[in-house]
Parts: structure tokens; C-alpha cells; sequence
């Protein structure tokens, strides 16, 4: 009994992602990683995509619209709300040589398919030496009054399961080298995609099918001398427009952008605190022992002759993320909460 | 005339189509993983054997009935406590025994232990993970990928029936059922889900008719009877090799000793355990039948478990000359990349 599938041709169905660029060549984030998927697909046939209303439906957030008419409900194949099982047919068909790209309608369900990925997933190839190549794709992160199940940032959980590559783009561009990256890469991949970010930012997108960004590298988003803003994330945007402020006051910010949790980067981090000797950690998971917790403890071990002031961190507190508008804006850090606290810190 | 027919029918009906040297070598496998979790155990206590001990002894029936009529390309995941049925498929004795005492010859190089073992690449059977039953979702994965290559290969997956209380069994089956994927699930009901009862863990009579929720059929055996669980592992296997989907399969035993080296399991009623090591030890039974048939002779049954002992005994002698891993390897094979896993491991960890 086939399905009736939408028609090819209608309204955003059935076209390459890279058509849905606007006229001066920008891509969304969420069209970036569309189009990494897409290409990643057209390039290898083991590449498949699986999760819950990936197919007619196009996921929850319309990454994958139009996939199914292109490749085919096996390619795009949608599951039954099992994420256990999701994980676990990634891991499977991935021992038999497939290269499966598994949807998380939300970050926050990862926990439902929690145990396959840290205990089955992160583990096998260093107990076993099979590798694993899945990519699990996730929307995380908050700012959307999407309130407490829908607006997680689980990377330290997955940071915290050795064997998980955790990445954590911040950019259009970066998205797709990454998430091209975590593709062809043989390691289980979670891929975390900010949904604040998915259709606010946009930049003009390279054509090269084959331009990867690496994974485990970070990157100084903009250049400064006072004070290191290492982040990740939606909070680089945050850091971007606290440094534009802070520049017209005389303050010259420079900002990390970590791209990928682990591996880390400490190479690029440690630099740039050797140039302005002072560190302000900026993330959005939990302050306790969240991703800034390593940086800082890393920075601190490794970068301290290079410091002037002590590591400053700045992260939300160690609550569920809220619902209601004041609350939720509290709870996340703010572009001024971010330049008072460099004023300080810079000031040191 | 008719007689005739009727014996030689007999006659093929209880050997289920197997010949005389399947037949022995069911009996050799069998007495092996009884042999071998008799004298691993005998070493546990002497304080001779590092870690745990999972014993399968008294549901061998189940193990090697089920993994019996797999092919080479056909994949198993399994517990920890299915040695036997990885034995089966061929695990080699020595390396198993290496991974044992943690030594570098073992499939795990030492980054596991006892029957946490597993041969993807050689024998196609699964690493197992201690929280069950994990393997069931990874089991439909491997499945999907053979039916998406058209390939005419068939996962197999066994958990115990104290598994089946979990969420992903059930989702496992499901998502077996509305892809039709070529998976046998096996459930090694072998009563005691550590010291849990059947009653405790389910409220249906039986785990084989859960089958019928999901839409496809279940079976029930008795584990005691290692021909008739081939016979049903058989069907079900070809019925997933020819596109007609999943079967459950619940076959039933004893579990004759604790969960785990530690556990006296004095939960079990001793009137329990003497009828199933009297009247339904699969091993015993088998090695009956086959005298019966004249298949063997007692020489024959002799000059196997010989066979079995010096096996077991090069097996040991060769765990103890395996190096241990050097320590400095420790972080070594968690990323693919790293190539640990790709090159020969430093053999310098001593043997002390």
C-alpha cells in the first residue's frame, strides 16, 4: 500500500535545499543544514536519514522537507516514537555499513534513546573496535519560550559519555562543514543545532560540496585584545553583539567560538587568552559543571601564567529552564548581562 | 510397504534433518559450554579468575538450539550470559579464555571482561552491553540494513525474560513488525530474572503470546529439548530470510546457578532445581538421545568430552601466556581515527 506522498513541485517540496537560499546566495541555518544532509546524500548512498515525521511530514522543524521525494521513503525513513530503537537501528545498520543520520525532534527527547547512545553507542568501538558512523541530530538550546522540555542544552551529558564527538555549530557555514564533517566521519556524532538560531541568522554559503569544517576546532569569530569571550552556540551571537557594544566604549573583545565541545580545543582557547589575559566563559547548559566548567578548569590549569584576572564564568543557574517570558530571560544570560560583566572583568 | 515409510518418516522426523556429524557436533557444543562454565566457575571460587561470572549451565538447550541453524553472515546479539550460543557461531575458546583474565588476546584487548565478548568481524556476533536488552534496538538495525540490501541475512537477538519488562523490548518488537525486518527475537526464559519470578515480572501466562500484540507470531519450547529448539529457531530464521518477518521465540529452562558468581540463588525452591538438573538437563537428554539412536557410542562420548577437556586446558595455558595490556594504552581506541583498533597492540604488558 504506498503512501501518498506530497507532490513534486509543490510549495518547497521536492527541490534541493540550496534553491531555498535567497537571491544574494544566503542560507539559514536551518537551509545550511538541509543542504549538508542533502548533498551528503546525493554523494554516498549509505547515507540514510531516520526519526519521527522526517518523511511527508519533513520533521518537526522542516529540516527535512522534501527529502522524501528526492531519495525515497527507505532513505528517509520514518519511525514509530521509539528513540531507543532509533539509536539502536542507527547503531545496527551502521555495523552492516550503512551511514545513518538519526532526527531528534527536540535534544530534550534524547534522554528517551539515552541509554543506547552512552552505554551502547559511545562505548562500543573502544570495547570492541568497530566503528560506529551515526550522526544524531538534535534541535537544543533555549530563547524560544519553548519552556522546559523543549529548550535543553545537553552537551555536557554527551561530552561526559567518552566516545561521542558533541557538536555545537553557531553559524550557517559552520553548520554545514560540520554536520558534512560528522557525516563522513566514523565516530558517533551527536549534532546539536541551536533552534534560536535556526532561521535568525543567515550568511552567504559557500558552493564547494566538499568544504568540510573540522570537527574538535574552534574559531575566533572576532578579534580583540582585552578580554576573551570563549562561548558556543547561540551565546556567540550573544558575545558578538555584547563585543559590538562594548567596542564603542573602548573595550576590545575578542570571541571564541568553540564549535565543537569534544574534542576541545584547548589549543585556540589557550591562544587567545595568552593574548588579552583574561577569560570569560559564556555558555548556555547549566553553570554547574556545565561546558564552561572544563573551560575555565582547563584555562585555569593550563593558561594560568598568561592570566592578569581570575576566570570569570557566565551561565544559566542550576534550574529547569522556565517558561514565562521574565523568568526564561533570567534564566539565560543577556547581551547586557554579558557587558557588564566584561566591563568588570576587563577593568580587573 | 507403508511400515517403512512411517519409520524412515520417524526416523527423519527426530533428527529434524540434520546429519550425523550436525548431530555430533551439536552434542560436542553443548557438552563444551557445559564443561566450560563448569570449570570457569570451579576457577572463580579458587580465586584463580579477575571479575565476574554470568553461568548459562542449564540452558545450553536454549544456546545452542537457536544459534544452531545460523549462517556465517547471519548476526547474534547477545547477553552476557549467552556464551553458549556464541559459541555456537564459533567464538574461538582460546580467545575467549584471554578475555577472561584480561589479556591482550582477548577480543576486548582487555577493555572488557568475562562474557561481556563479542566477534563483529569475524563470527558477526555482538559485544554485549550489561543493561538489557540494548541489543534488541541494534538487532533491528542490522536487519534493516540487510532487507534495504535485499540480502538474504537474519539477525538473531536473545535476552532473558527479565528484559522483556523493559521499554525498548517493546519497541523493538514494534519497530520489527511495521518495517518487517528479518530478526528472530529469542527470550531465554530461564525463570528467574535475578531472583525475580516469572510472576513478578509479567501477568500473562506466557512471553511467547506477547507476539500477538505486535503481529507476528510467537512460539513457546522447552529448552531442554535442543532439537526441537532448532527446529523452531529453523522456521523462524527462514521465515525472517524470506521476507515474512519477525517470531518471537520463548524457550524455557532453569537457570541452574545464581545471576552472578556471588549469588547462592536460594531463591529457587531445591525441589525445582533437582527436577530440572534430574529429568531436564538439555545436555544429558541429548547425549541420551544420541546413544538411543546410535548416532554415538559411549567411546564416542568419551573421546568428546576428552576432546573438550584438552581443549579447555590449552585454552587456559594460552590466557595465562597472553600479555596483559600496557597500561600507557589506556586511552588508546576511542576514537576510530586514533587507529588502535587498525594496527597490532603492544604485546610488552608482561604476563605477572
Amino acid at each position: 500500500m504506498a503512501t501518498s506522498l506530497v507532490e513534486t513541485g509543490a510549495a518547497g517540496h521536492g527541490a534541493e535545499p540550496r534553491g531555498k537560499r535567497t537571491e544574494a546566495g544566503e542560507a539559514t541555518y536551518l537551509i545550511a543544514i538541509a543542504e549538508a544532509l542533502w548533498e551528503e546524500m546525493e554523494r554516498d548512498e549509505r547515507v540514510y536519514l531516520l526519526g519521527e515525521d522526517i518523511g511527508a511530514y519533513g520533521g518537526a522543524f522542516k529540516v527535512t522537507e522534501g527529502f522524501i521525494e528526492r531519495f525515497g521513503p527507505e532513505r528517509v525513513m520514518d519511525t514509530p516514537i521509539a528513540e531507543e530503537t532509533i539509536v539502536g537501528m542507527a547503531v545496527g545498520s551502521a555495523m552492516e555499513g550503512f551511514r545513518p543520520v538519526a532526527e531528534f525532534q527536540y535534544a530534550d527527547f534524547m534522554t528517551s534513546g539515552f541509554d543506547e547512545i552512552v552505554t551502547a553507542a559511545a562505548r562500543y568501538h573502544y570495547r570492541s573496535g568497530v566503528p560506529l558512523p551515526i550522526v544524531l541530530r538534535a534541535p537544543s538550546g533555549g530563547g524560544v519560550r519553548a519552556s522546559s522540555f523543549h529548550s535543553t542544552n545537553p552537551e555536557p551529558w554527551f561530552a561526559h559519555a567518552p566516545g561521542l564527538k558533541v557538536i555545537c555549530p553557531a553559524f550557517p557555514a559552520d553548520a554545514k562543514g560540520l554536520l558534512k564533517s560528522a557525516v563522513r566521519d566514523d565516530n558517533p556524532c551527536v549534532f546539536l543545532e541551536h533552534k534560536w538560531i535556526y532561521r535568525r541568522i543567515k550568511e552567504v554559503m559557500p558552493d564547494d560540496p566538499d568544504l568540510l569544517v573540522p570537527i574538535g576546532s574552534a574559531k575566533v569569530q572576532r578579534e580583540g585584545n582585552d578580554v576573551s569571550i570563549i562561548t558556543v552556540g547561540a551565546m556567540v551571537h550573544h558575545a558578538l553583539e555584547a563585543a559590538e557594544n562594548l567596542s564603542q566604549k573602548g573595550v576590545s573583545v575578542e570571541v571564541v567560538d568553540l564549535r565543537t565541545i569534544h574534542p576541545l580545543d584547548g589549543e585556540t582557547v589557550l591562544r587567545s587568552v595568552e593574548k588579552t589575559s583574561r577569560a570569560f566563559v559564556l555558555y548556555e547548559s547549566h553553570r554547574f559543571l556545565g561546558v564552561g566548567a572544563e573551560v575555565a578548569a582547563m584555562i585555569a590549569e593550563e593558561g594560568f601564567a598568561h592570566l592578569d584576572a581570575p576566570v570569570v564564568r557566565l551561565a544559566p543557574p542550576n534550574v529547569p529552564v522556565p517558561f514565562s517570558p521574565p523568568l526564561e530571560d533570567a534564566y539565560l544570560p543577556q547581551v547586557a548581562d554579558i557587558e557588564a560583566a566584561v566591563e568588570k572583568l576587563s577593568a580587573w | 510397504m507403508a511400515t517403512d515409510v512411517s519409520e524412515k518418516q520417524a526416523e527423519a522426523d527426530w533428527r529434524v534433518g540434520l546429519s550425523d556429524d550436525q548431530l555430533k557436533d551439536i552434542l560436542y557444543k553443548l557438552k563444551l559450554c557445559r564443561y566450560f562454565d563448569e570449570r570457569i566457575e570451579a576457577l572463580y571460587r579458587q580465586g584463580r579468575l579477575p571479575g565476574a561470572i554470568y553461568s548459562g549451565r542449564g540452558q545450553e538447550g536454549t544456546h545452542v538450539g537457536v544459534a544452531y541453524p545460523l549462517g556465517g553472515d547471519d548476526s547474534l546479539f547477545v547477553t552476557h550470559r549467552d556464551l553458549s550460543a556464541q559459541f555456537t557461531k564459533g567464538l574461538d575458546l582460546n580467545r575467549v579464555m584471554a578475555q577472561f583474565w584480561g589479556r591482550i588476546d582477548g577480543y576486548t584487548r582487555g577493555r572488557d571482561g568475562n562474557s561481556h565478548v563479542g566477534d563483529w568481524n569475524g563470527k558477526r556476533t555482538w559485544t554485549p552491553v550489561s543493561h538489557l536488552p540494548l541489543a534488541y534496538p541494534v538487532a533491528c538495525g542490522a536487519a534493516l540494513a540487510y532487507k534495504r540490501r535485499g540480502e538474504a541475512r537474519v539477525a538473531l537477538a536473545i535476552c532473558g525474560e527479565g528484559a522483556t519488562s523493559n521499554g525498548r523490548w517493546h519497541e523493538s518488537l514494534n519497530v520489527s513488525a511495521v518495517h518487517r525486518l528479518p530478526v528472530v527475537w529469542v527470550v531465554n526464559n530461564n525463570q528467574w530474572a535475578y531472583s525475580t519470578p516469572n510472576p513478578l515480572e509479567f501477568a500473562v501466562p506466557t512471553v511467547a503470546e506477547r507476539a500477538a500484540a505486535y503481529g507476528f507470531p510467537g512460539v513457546r519450547v522447552d529448552g531442554a529439548d535442543v532439537l526441537e529448539v532448532y527446529r523452531v529457531s529453523l522456521n523462524a530464521v527462514e521465515r525472517a530470510r524470506s521476507g515474512e518477518g519477525p517470531t518471537l521465540i520463548e524457550s524455557v529452562s532453569l537457570r541452574w546457578r545464581g545471576h552472578a558468581g556471588h549469588d547462592p540463588a536460594k531463591y529457587v525452591p531445591k525441589e525445582t532445581l533437582d527436577e530440572y538438573m534430574q529429568h531436564k538437563d538439555p545436555v544429558k537428554r541429548f547425549e541420551e538421545l544420541l546413544l538411543t539412536h546410535q548416532v554415538v557410542d559411549a567411546e564416542a562420548v568419551k573421546g568428546i568430552q576428552e576432546r573438550i577437556e584438552s581443549e579447555f586446558d590449552r585454552g587456559y595455558e594460552f590466557a595465562q601466556a597472553s600479555p596483559f595490556p600496557v597500561p600507557s594504552d589506556v586511552t588508546k581506541g576511542l576514537w576510530v581515527e586514533d587507529g588502535y583498533w587498525q594496527s597490532e597492540p603492544s604485546r610488552e604488558g608482561g604476563t605477572g
